[in-house]
């Protein structure tokens, strides 16, 4: 019988935080006006009345007894605003604009708040490293916010300090440092774009010129940077304009998910898919499967080590055979089928000058970054699809060698104050560095964290850390456009943002985030008429107008011997295992190890959850004797340690992909022991690619909790993709999977209704990142189950994210497919529900009636999609009070024994019809927007009025590239799928 | 031998057997019509409020419309239970000195909210909103009663799911010109029957009963 | 009682094993069926009953578990979310059938050798049905709404949905259960009477007394009884075929591969009379000796079960042999799957298994000398129930397990509350069953003197002159 305690969130071992009173330490300290009005105040407990929070006091047997009239459910409170803030209608949701940073860069997001309480991020179309699409991290930070096992308040060895005590102990010490210009006082800083900071840390070293911020992000872009510097003389951010190019190639750069701005990426590589006409061709050479070779029409499997001489094959090609003669000194052949592979896709560039781009990955040497600079300059892509900018951080340089040279002050004892910024650096710092043993040479550690970690328990002192949500403060994006950070509630905790750390420094810690960054600003932008400015600013989410606008991209020449020379000193790809360091499409860097959403989100390729595991192909798999769930040895230069193995078809044989991210010891319940820390592996002179791996089974095993365990379709129509030249062949084929189908019962004829709700799916769009199933967890109050139930399929994902794989084993095609409730117009789940617990809408709509539903679950047997989820368990047990917060109020939220599904999130629909009625008007047939519509990056996914012949889902079901899922059965599914388009070179089929 | 059982004892037996049967009628019969009467459905019920605030002196004899409180209730789900500083909007001049307001001014001044108790209740998963129905012709007392007739407020209808739907499905009886909302006077008219569709029409009244109107 | 064989002058050469062995008179009868009642309680009919008992704690406490942590605690999945718990609804109701049939159909056909085995039966039927009633009621994810499935004038106005089979199981089960029992209350009636007058001691007497609803054997009563008896038998003969008709319906509405089967009605009615004389025999070998009641329950009837099982056990055979037709004749790829499933797939062993108990293992019944070997009889029995439940758990949980689209493919695995609710439900049965032996008389009286009477008067006309005849009894 499987264990009844879920491992999501356990009580804080802190035990409940204190009620916030307060806004900010500095506004507890009453030094300042904390702008009142700009926000909600989150202070005032939400009316109960408004909420459904209460379902779960078991609802089932309450209400059986009020029937049964043994006795009454007890009366209720109604808890009224004393004042009600500004902007807030209650049992109406207000949004707010803001922005979370993404590796030092803002991304903008639009924040949905009930009654002061934050419950839904979302991608903020105004901002362009969004345009409203929603990436994993985005959507699944605001859980983070109400982690019962954030820190709270200054501790010392454990021991609380209060904040404005502290902050005079800062300032006697700051006093002390600056005697000798803080020569002993370091600071590792957080990678960001903060103009904010930018200032501060321009005060902070005018205090103390003798010290030094270092930058540290583990999965950090340096050698993109170096690369850069390499052919332009300085470090420069390349920014890809996806939308002209014709054809993609790729070295190792998985751009379509967790590289560079990848929602807007998605959203333009998506843009020139699904038409046979002006579509575009990916070619994409990696070891790993990412989630960009999912998309590619050519996936290139070689070891990333051989990402390099595959690149220098395709300059040599363009020079031999295109008359690129600046390319010779830079290109090498290669010999045998790769080298074709380059002729051919060097002659498909060649063909689309000006129309191609050649991107480089963050794992890949600057040499490759170097040659990708040189091959787009010499095709004419540079200025059309890709551009250069001065990098918006703040600090560029924020990759081992920094760390390592600050490593080395620690361990000469140079250093007396450490004040860090940057995530967990003992957990994520390369392992040859030793950095937890450093730490403990510094006197004086001063360490900024939101949860308890490794570096916070090294840490003499840790100070909590505000949530985003929380905090003050401003960002830039990779193109320079800048949002201001705006906090939606009064801190749930005792915590302060990195400014107000480093503030304290100067001795003004006191002021508050908000005034430092808003001062800031004021400078910038100049007094006159900045308040309406500001205004404005916090609305949009963009900082814009008043010659704030981002620098235009830079234009600097090409140095094509110091790019030969690069590709010279590059090493050659050595011989055995190689073992390829990625940064987890989930927990990123390990961030987000602790947050439970994204632990039992499904991998977008090999389907894990609450694991990470070292994937291999298969030949090597066989050829080392392992298969997926085999526990290993891993050893690489003299460190080893046991992880799991999955296998993984098509991946590069002899390389070995370890995700980092996992293994954290100290990370909550969610993340804690939890996959393997590839860190302890990682080595600061090859942070990314390395050779000589060894790998030893153990003969134990490890389970794996894998969502799909069946990569194959069977060899039935569900999934579909054509080659654009097939697409007319198989008209007949798409022919058969739509229409009318015979049906001995008469049909409604919904088409007489006013709306007709209905959604169509893009497979040519998708890229299968996941974003949709956690838009609609966020969306729907989701739970969280836990790996053991996952393990029993019992995973309560609305919409799950099928992936098929065609072809080889060793070398698959594959396709994404979302798939949620179809909402069959002929429902088989309906005619068995023996209470009418799961019915037709006058619309259409299949409704699922959670409050009627007695638990047969015959629904789901009948289901031939097996949409439906089932509440096995009280799978909201473990929702703390603070979790409860986070809960939707528009969605009921199930009780144990209930079934559940995809809803069209029919509560947005009502909404919509509700104002629409009381306007007087009609809803318009693109209005309301599903929220895995709203989050999809690629807009692959579209909902809508089927009746209203111009709106947008209308159109495209009547697409040629429409098919009905499982047609032949006649449940004449809502939700319509249009077939995947692929665009694969002839000369390479 | 003396005899097991006495000549009567066969009525006896068909008596018991009766008794069993009838018990298991007339509880099931019994519970049916409990759930239909005014206490099993809360009905009617007197309760005791923190603040003792009287409908009736505000609405009659200061001519206060519901909506000066209830500010929310054309335009949101929920009609709004007035914040504490709508009582002083006028109780920080008349009144305020009386000892029944006592609670209302230190609610005020330590920010604590007043407890109200829960009048009309609807389950959680029950998603009412008053905005569509006061803009199509549903009256506040239609479903809160002469509300300008009670000391403290009570349930007047019965709120379940059946009167919801009776309603929904003929909602014409129940309709009133919009700028009768707020009028606990208001009677339907001799002539209803005709006027109750016109206004139906009017005002484009749709009232649904799939289970999503309500159930989300 | 008097074993004398009978006289070779009436021994028919068709029948060579009697439904009765020798010719005992009413008093020797009632002392003889009666003596097990009135014998001391026996050592090991004590130790069984608390091995038994212990048995029904496990059950009790896996329903318990199954109550306060949800059906969570089985290990019912998406996409199997019916497995063990409809299997043994479906297997205990099957069992169920034996009964009746036995009772109310071959009353009709007038089949002598059904009296001394009928209330056996239904009694057997009886507990079946009331540990196959459980399943359906606990098997719910929220069990304290089961009253929703019932029309009743609800203040919300709502209805059960009657397109669905499941409200319609509600009413074949009730019915059943409360015809079985009525049939079997008033077979009893006279014997209860019986033991009124012979108890041993007054309190005794009371009980026994109480439920004979004052019997008094009147010619009037008698009339009255036989016809009341006859109209039971009338009503009892319908629901044979209609209640596993419907429960057969829980699976063929729907669109499953291996569900949606128009068969499957008469598929499931073989099989349910086939499992439920398999049961009878499991219980009738060893409960006859113990009784020492050989001589009333013969060979022959052993060896007229037998033939009901291989009979049924062929149609099921034919069933299997259908289902599969129609699955490579439907050109369904997904009906075709999911049997070839059956054979290949991850719970091939159970579908072997399920073959060889139900089609191979009654094929030994076509030899007259096996049919009537207890050992042989015993042992396959117990593999005709074995294989039934199995059958059962092949077309619920291994058809869900596979079906339309791929990526929800998963494996279901019981835990220890699955396997206590099918075990714990067997001992429950159990105690049951030895209460019953233990305190009713297991044969009954007054229908096997009838039979004596008529036994007595075909002998009389083979031998060529009139019945000797008493009274009535």
């Amino acid at each position: 019988m499987p264990s009844l305690g879920l491992p999501i969130f356990g009580q804080s071992p802190a035990g409940a935080p204190a009620s916030p009173r307060w806004r900010s330490l500095a506004e507890r300290d009453g030094t300042v006006d904390p702008a009142a009005g700009l926000y909600p105040d989150g202070e005032e407990p939400a009316p109960e009345g408004f909420s459904r929070r209460s379902f779960l006091q078991i609802l089932g047997a309450s209400t059986a007894l009020a029937t049964l009239a043994a006795c009454k459910p007890p009366r209720e409170q109604v808890v009224a605003y004393v004042k009600r803030p500004v902007g807030v209608t209650p049992s109406v949701a207000s949004h707010y604009a803001s922005a979370v940073s993404r590796g030092g860069y803002g991304v903008g997001v639009v924040v949905e708040s009930h009654e002061g309480r934050p419950t839904k991020m979302e991608g903020n179309p105004g901002h362009p490293a969004s345009l409203g699409g929603a990436g994993l991290h985005e959507l699944a930070t605001i859980l983070d916010l109400y982690d019962p096992n954030r820190l709270s308040g200054v501790r010392r060895h454990g021991q609380p300090v209060a904040w404005g005590a502290f902050l005079g102990e800062l300032s006697v010490m700051a006093g002390v440092l600056a005697q000798d210009g803080g020569a002993r006082l370091r600071v590792l800083a957080e990678p960001t774009s903060s103009p904010a900071e930018a200032d501060l840390r321009a005060r902070l070293l005018a205090r103390f010129p003798r010290a030094r911020i270092d930058s540290w992000g583990p999965i950090a872009d340096d050698a993109a940077r170096e690369g850069t510097r390499v052919a332009f003389g300085r470090p420069l951010d390349p920014e890809l304009r996806l939308v002209g190019a014709d054809v993609v190639l790729s070295l190792d750069a998985d751009f379509l998910a967790t590289e560079g701005d990848h929602l807007r990426h998605a959203r333009d590589f998506a843009s020139r898919r699904g038409q046979p006409t002006g579509i575009n061709r990916l070619y994409v050479a990696e070891a790993s499967f990412t989630v960009t070779g999912g998309a590619a029409d050519h996936r290139l499997r070689m070891r990333a080590s051989e990402v390099l001489g595959f690149g220098r094959a395709v300059a040599a090609a363009l020079a031999s055979g295109h008359g690129l003669t600046q390319l010779a000194g830079l290109g090498a052949p290669l010999a045998g089928p790769r080298g074709r592979q380059a002729t051919v896709v060097a002659a498909d560039l060649a063909r689309v000058r000006g129309r191609g781009l050649v991107v480089a990955g963050r794992r890949q040497p600057a040499a490759v970054h170097a040659l990708a600079a040189a091959l787009n300059e010499a095709l004419g892509n540079a200025g059309a699809t890709v551009v250069y900018r001065e990098s918006a951080l703040l600090d560029p340089a924020s990759g081992p060698d920094r760390l390592a040279a600050l490593a080395a002050e620690l361990r000469a004892g140079q250093v007396d104050t450490l004040v860090i910024t940057a995530w967990n650096p003992v957990y994520t710092a390369p392992a040859d560095l030793d950095l937890g043993a450093l730490l403990a040479r510094v006197p004086n550690v001063i360490y900024l964290a939101a949860t308890d970690d490794e570096t916070a328990r090294a840490a003499g002192v840790v100070v909590a850390a505000a949530h985003p949500l929380e905090s003050w403060g401003d960002l830039r994006g990779r193109d320079g456009t800048a949002s201001i950070v705006q906090p939606l509630l009064s801190p749930l905790v005792e915590c302060v943002t990195g400014l107000d750390l480093l503030a304290a420094f100067v001795d003004q810690g006191h002021l508050g985030a908000w005034r430092l960054v808003r001062e800031g600003w004021k400078a910038r932008a100049g007094e006159a008429g900045f308040d309406r400015a500001w205004s404005e600013w916090l609305a949009s989410g963009v900082v814009t107008g008043r010659s704030l606008a981002p620098a235009a991209p830079v234009k600097a020449g090409l140095d094509l011997a110091r790019v030969s020379a690069a590709l010279r000193a590059a090493p050659a790809p050595g011989a055995g295992l190689e073992a390829v360091f990625a940064p987890d499409d989930k927990t990123l860097d390990g961030r987000y190890a602790g947050n439970a959403w994204l632990q039992e989100l499904p991998h977008p390729v090999s389907k894990l959850t609450w694991d990470n595991a070292a994937s291999l192909s298969p030949a090597t798999a066989a050829r080392l004797g392992v298969k997926t769930g085999s526990q290993v040895t891993l050893t690489l230069r003299g460190r080893s340690l046991t992880a799991a193995v999955l296998v993984q078809p098509g991946h590069a044989d002899d390389s070995v992909t370890l995700p980092l991210g996992y293994g954290r010891s100290v990370a909550g319940p969610a993340g804690a022991a939890v996959g393997f820390n590839a860190y302890a592996l990682r080595a600061a002179a090859a942070p990314w690619i390395d050779g000589g791996l060894e790998l030893k089974a153990t003969g134990k095993s490890h389970d794996l909790a894998q969502t799909q365990e069946h990569f194959s379709m069977e060899g039935r129509s569900i999934a579909l993709a054509f080659d654009v030249d097939k697409l007319e062949a198989a008209a007949h084929e798409l022919e058969e999977q739509r229409g009318p189908q015979p049906s001995l019962l008469p049909l409604v004829d919904y088409g007489k209704e006013e709306y007709r709700w209905g959604m169509s799916i893009d497979l040519s769009k998708c890229i299968g990142c996941g974003a949709c199933t956690l838009a609609c967890q966020a969306e729907n109050n989701i739970p969280v189950v836990g790996k053991e139930q996952v393990l029993n399929s019992r995973e309560m994902h609305w919409l799950r994210v099928d992936r098929y794989y065609q072809g080889s084993e060793a070398d698959p095609e594959t396709v994404s497919q979302p798939l949620a409730c179809v909402h069959c117009e002929q429902a088989p789940c309906e005619y068995v529900c023996p209470v009418n617990a799961t019915v037709h809408s006058d619309e259409g709509l299949n409704e699922m009636v959670y409050n009627r539903c007695v638990g047969t679950r015959y629904c789901s047997n009948n289901c031939a999609y097996k949409v439906r989820r089932f509440n096995y368990l009280d799978y909201h047990k473990a929702v703390t009070p603070q979790l409860k917060m986070l809960q939707n109020p528009d969605v009921t939220v199930r009780a144990t024994g209930v079934m559940e599904k995809c809803s069209y999130c029919v509560h947005r629909i009502e909404h919509a019809r509700i104002d629409a009625r009381v306007a007087g008007v009609k809803i318009g047939g693109d209005t309301v927007v599903s929220a895995c519509q709203q989050a999809c990056p690629a807009q692959a996914i579209v909902f809508g009025n089927l009746n209203d012949p111009t709106s947008r889902v209308a159109r495209a079901q009547q697409g040629e590239r429409r098919y009905d899922l499982l047609h032949e059965l006649g449940t004449r599914p809502r939700t319509a799928y249009l077939a995947r388009l692929k665009n694969p070179n002839p000369e390479l089929a | 031998m003396s005899a097991l059982f006495s000549p009567r004892s066969d009525a006896l037996l068909k008596l018991v057997l009766g008794l069993l049967v009838g018990g298991a009628v007339a509880t099931i019969g019994g519970l049916l019509l409990y759930v239909r009467t005014p206490y099993g459905v809360s009905q009617a019920e007197q309760l005791v409020q923190p603040v003792q605030f009287d409908h009736r002196h505000h609405t009659q004899d200061d001519l206060i419309d519901c909506r000066y409180c209830h500010t929310t209730a054309e335009k949101a789900p929920s009609a709004g239970i007035p914040p504490t500083e709508t009582c002083l909007a006028c109780h920080a001049q008349v009144w305020n000195k009386s000892p029944l307001l006592d609670q209302v001014r230190a609610s005020w001044f330590t920010g604590k909210a007043i407890p109200w108790t829960r009048v009309h209740k609807l389950p959680d998963f029950v998603y009412f909103n008053h905005a569509i129905h006061v803009n199509k012709g549903i009256g506040c007392a239609t479903c809160h009663g002469r509300v300008d007739q009670m000391a403290s407020i009570e349930q007047a209808q019965p709120l379940s799911m059946g009167w919801c739907i009776t309603c929904h499905q003929d909602p014409a009886p129940n309709l009133r010109p919009l700028d009768q909302i707020t009028n606990m006077k208001w009677q339907p008219p001799a002539n209803q029957a005709e006027v109750g569709p016109k206004l139906a029409k009017q005002y484009d009244v749709r009232a649904r009963v799939s289970c999503t109107t309500c159930h989300r | 009682m008097s074993s004398k064989p009978a006289t070779a002058a009436v021994l028919d050469p068709l029948e060579p094993v009697p439904v009765l062995v020798g010719r005992p008179d009413d008093r020797a009868l009632t002392e003889a069926l009666l003596k097990p009642l009135y014998a001391p309680t026996t050592r090991g009919w004590k130790l069984l009953i608390t091995a038994l008992a212990a048995g029904t704690g496990f059950w009790l406490l896996s329903l318990a578990t199954t109550l306060v942590v949800g059906i969570g605690a089985w290990g019912n999945n998406i996409p199997v979310a019916w497995a063990f718990d409809i299997t043994n609804f479906v297997w205990w109701i099957g069992i169920g059938h034996a009964g009746t049939l036995i009772s109310a159909i071959l009353l009709l056909f007038q089949q002598k050798w059904r009296t001394s085995i009928n209330r056996f039966a239904e009694a057997m039927t009886l507990f079946a049905v009331a540990m196959a009633g459980i399943y359906p009621i606990i098997h719910l994810g929220r069990p304290w709404f089961f009253w929703w499935l019932m029309p009743y004038p609800a203040t919300t106005q709502l209805w059960p949905n009657f397109k669905s089979a499941l409200p319609w199981d509600v009413f074949a089960i009730s019915t059943y259960a409360t015809v079985s029992f009525l049939f079997w209350y008033i077979g009893l009636i006279p014997d209860l009477a019986t033991l009124r007058d012979t108890a041993p001691t007054r309190l005794k007497r009371t009980i026994y007394g109480l439920f004979a609803f004052g019997w008094r054997g009147s010619a009037r009563a008698w009339q009255h009884y036989r016809i009341g008896y006859l109209l039971m038998a009338g009503l009892g003969t319908p629901l044979v075929v209609s209640v596993h008709t419907i429960v057969s319906f829980d699976f063929a509405i729907s669109q499953l591969p291996g569900w949606h089967t128009t068969i499957f009605p008469p598929y499931f009615v073989a099989g349910a009379i086939f499992s439920g004389f398999a049961m009878v025999v499991t219980l009738m070998i060893p409960a006859r000796k113990i009784l020492g009641i050989e001589d009333v329950i013969t060979m022959k009837h052993l060896d007229n079960m037998a033939k009901v099982i291989l009979a049924t056990g062929m149609m099921v055979s034919y069933g299997y042999a259908m289902e599969h037709f129609m699955a490579w004749y439907g050109g369904n790829k997904y009906e075709a799957f999911a049997f070839i499933n059956r054979w290949t797939g991850p719970y091939a062993p159970v579908w072997y298994m399920q073959l060889f108990c139900n089609v191979l293992a009654p094929q030994v019944f076509w030899f007259p000398s096996l049919r009537r070997n207890l050992k042989v009889l015993f042992l396959v029995s117990i593999l005709v129930n074995i294989g039934m439940w199995a059958e059962r758990f092949i077309i619920i949980a291994v058809s869900l397990h596979r079906d339309f689209i791929p990526s929800s493919w998963a494996m279901y695995s019981p835990t220890w509350v699955d396997w206590g609710l099918l075990f714990g439900s067997m001992c429950t049965f159990g105690v049951l069953f030895l209460l019953f032996l233990r305190f009713l008389p297991v044969i009954p009286i007054a229908e096997v003197k009838e039979l004596r009477r008529e036994l007595d008067h075909l002998d009389a006309q083979a031998a060529g002159h009139g019945a000797t005849g008493e009274g009535t009894p």
